[in-house]
């Protein structure tokens, strides 16, 4: 077995699809840096004179009738029976961060999230579950950062190891050779398995190196405009995490790749259905309600942003007939997102060696 | 069915056969591709298997490999049991199946290197058998961009990187021109007279008859002949046959001549084919004594075609209609 998984690493290497998904990660490694480099500069020196000359103007102004504003926003809380902090009487000065542009960073800015996005509607939770949902939202890998827009990048090359698995073997059953290949080792179960293992550890590297270098990339852009943002040695530690759980992903995307394509011969069938199902996944994700936590679209991402939170309504009818619906929080965590995704694959590849080894070769 | 002798033989068999069957699903219904086939082929030598296309050759040879698993019967190579038993076995087995089929962007040598990295081949064997088929000048050249001929001569370096005692070589000629015609044959002999067993599917029967000792055919999936070449040949002569050729003013006359004397005559182009004359001599004499003159006169014998044609009448298209054909003839039967 070991003998046959070297030769069928040395042949995925020496394949040119391989080569294409090392050009194709690396030519998203370019793109995201040059992307980067062009979206998310910090403001220019004409845009913070001009924020600035703004703020001052606000300020006088403040100075000038800021007590009575006060008063009446509390007059206002009162009336509505809030508190003055809870009506927001309190963050009524002006500061100069309201008139800057935002400036996108490295590592996500909680405080300018919510200056940009507002809180997050809160669904109706179990205190487990707002812990959970507030420790996953809090997540480096959710907001307006680099790092989250990483994140998304990084299913492209899982896309990429996907495909190399798929024409690992769709090459071979439509060149014949496969017939050929089993003239000299007729053990079937053996045979796909050393395929299936040579696609998940073979396409190890492109995943690694791939996502490296885009977080390499990413870095060096934020670092040069200064806008790293609260690196801390916690966030490292995300980073590596995730990359552990990218690394993980590609392995078995690339064995369900070789699965799939298995089962149907061809390349572009089984890419095909994984477009097909995906997108169908993406855009009818709501329609599944609760279930949408089974998809694999949804698995996937829990697997990787080390958990998940989507909502759904939940609906009443109040006295009057009228339905009253209120937003659901529902937690898809890290374990719960990868025993689906790993289920998924288990399932066609057992079903991809139960037909190879019955079905007839050329 | 004729089996003769040579296949009957209690010898040692390299491939053995019982009621293997195998039939095909599709949407038109269920087609037959092996219908109870008993095959022997004996150690040593060269076996010739024929048939007609479709006849199951292809198929048989499939099952033999365990590349499609037969729906009933038993084969044994080297008496394992296949394909049950024939990871214990495949290590004595080269066999090339229909066209040659490698991984196309992928030259010579790695194509081969990676086949021999898979059993364990030594490294120098690659090149050995490279060199043994006359490839060495185009090792590194991309396999997609090799002549038909090229592509045989890499498939029979593959099988050869086993070191078989049993070569399968299906359809090996398919496409070559005449030299690489010859060189196939002479490797597939010469690897025969190494010792080692070569079972060859061919349509071209007149190559069969040249190079293979013994020879199978089969028909609508079921054998219907086997035996050493020389005993199927020398059982279909028996016809006496004569063909005549006189001056074209007494073509009429030597009809009538020999009707008269109770011989079965009829027209072939410019000359007369005389069937049940047991002596030559007899068709010559009964002329003379009319004053008609013999210019040529040739005893007919058959060759491995006409006796694969008279057993697959039917078969193949126009097979039935093919009288004994003289030796020589190079014409080919669909396969």
């Amino acid at each position: 077995m070991s003998r046959l998984l070297r030769v069928e690493l040395r042949r995925l290497w020496a394949r040119q699809v391989t080569r294409w998904a090392c050009v194709g990660a690396l030519a998203l490694v370019a793109l995201t840096g040059a992307a980067t480099f062009l979206s998310a500069p910090p403001p220019s020196d004409q845009q913070v004179a001009a924020a600035e000359e703004m703020f001052e103007a606000d300020q006088e102004q403040w100075e000038k009738d800021g007590e009575q504003q006060v008063a009446d926003c509390e007059a206002g809380a009162e009336a509505e029976g809030l508190t003055p902090e809870e009506w927001g009487c309190d963050q009524m000065a002006p500061r100069l961060d309201w008139y800057l542009p935002p400036t996108q960073t490295f590592v996500p800015d909680a405080a300018q999230d919510e200056m940009l996005f507002g809180e997050s509607e809160v669904g109706a939770q179990d205190d487990a579950t707002r812990a959970a949902v507030q420790e996953i939202q809090g997540s480096v890998w959710n907001g307006w950062s680099g790092l989250a827009t990483l994140d998304d990048l990084a299913v492209l090359l899982l896309l990429l190891v996907l495909v190399v698995g798929v024409s690992f073997v769709t090459a071979e059953i439509n060149s014949g050779s496969l017939g050929m290949w089993l003239t000299f080792e007729p053990r079937r179960q053996r045979v796909y398995w050393s395929k299936a293992m040579a696609a998940a550890v073979g396409t190890v590297p492109i995943v690694l190196v791939g996502f490296a270098l885009l977080v390499g990339a990413s870095y060096a852009v934020y670092a040069s405009f200064g806008t790293l943002g609260d690196l801390t040695g916690a966030v490292w530690l995300e980073v590596a995490a995730f990359t552990g759980r990218l690394l993980a992903a590609g392995a078995v995307l690339a064995a369900l790749g070789v699965a799939l394509g298995t089962l149907l011969k061809h390349a572009a069938a089984a890419v095909g259905l994984v477009g097909v199902v995906a997108w169908a996944c993406l855009a009818f994700a709501y329609s599944f309600g609760e279930l949408q936590r089974w998809l694999p679209t949804t698995a996937l991402s829990a697997w990787l942003q080390g958990g998940l939170v989507f909502q759904t309504e939940r609906c009443t009818p109040s006295a009057d007939g009228v339905f009253e619906c209120v937003p659901v929080d529902h937690v898809v965590t890290t374990v719960q997102g990868g025993s689906t995704v790993a289920g998924i694959a288990a399932v066609v590849t057992l079903l991809a060696v139960l037909v190879f080894r019955r079905r007839d070769a050329s | 069915m004729a089996v003769l002798d040579g296949a009957r033989g209690g010898g040692e068999l390299a491939i053995e056969t019982r009621g293997l069957r195998k039939t095909y699903r599709s949407v038109r219904g269920r087609s037959v591709g092996v219908e109870g086939l008993d095959l022997r082929v004996p150690v040593g030598g060269v076996h010739g298997f024929l048939g007609p296309n479709g006849s199951g050759k292809t198929t048989t040879i499939r099952m033999l490999l365990g590349l499609v698993r037969p729906d009933r019967g038993t084969a044994t190579i080297f008496g394992h049991e296949v394909p049950k038993r024939l990871p214990e076995v495949v290590g004595r087995v080269g066999a090339i199946v229909e066209s040659p089929k490698f991984f196309p962007a992928f030259s010579a040598r790695r194509n081969l290197r990676l086949l021999a990295d898979a059993i364990g081949a030594p490294a120098g064997r690659v090149d050995a058998v490279i060199d043994e088929v006359g490839l060495t000048g185009r090792a590194r050249d991309k396999y997609k961009g090799y002549s038909l001929g090229m592509k045989q001569r890499l498939a029979i370096a593959a099988t050869l990187l086993k070191d078989p005692d049993l070569l399968i070589f299906d359809e090996p000629t398919n496409g070559l021109d005449p030299a690489g015609i010859r060189e196939i044959r002479q490797t597939m002999r010469g690897l025969a007279d190494q010792g080692k067993t070569v079972l060859v599917s061919s349509h071209i029967l007149a190559e069969v008859e040249q190079i293979a000792d013994t020879v199978s055919i089969v028909a609508r999936g079921r054998l219907v002949a086997a035996g050493r070449v020389a005993d199927l040949i020398g059982a279909g002569s028996a016809t006496g046959s004569v063909r005549l050729r006189v001056a074209p003013t007494d073509l009429t006359i030597a009809t009538s001549v020999l009707e008269t004397s109770g011989l079965l005559v009829r027209r072939e182009h410019d000359a007369l084919v005389v069937d049940g004359a047991a002596d030559p001599a007899a068709v010559n004499r009964a002329l003379g004594e009319r004053g008609v003159w013999a210019r040529e006169l040739t005893p007919l014998q058959a060759d491995l075609e006409s006796v694969f044609l008279g057993l697959t009448a039917g078969e193949v298209p126009g097979g039935g209609e093919r009288g004994p054909a003289t030796n020589g003839t190079t014409t080919g039967v669909g396969a």
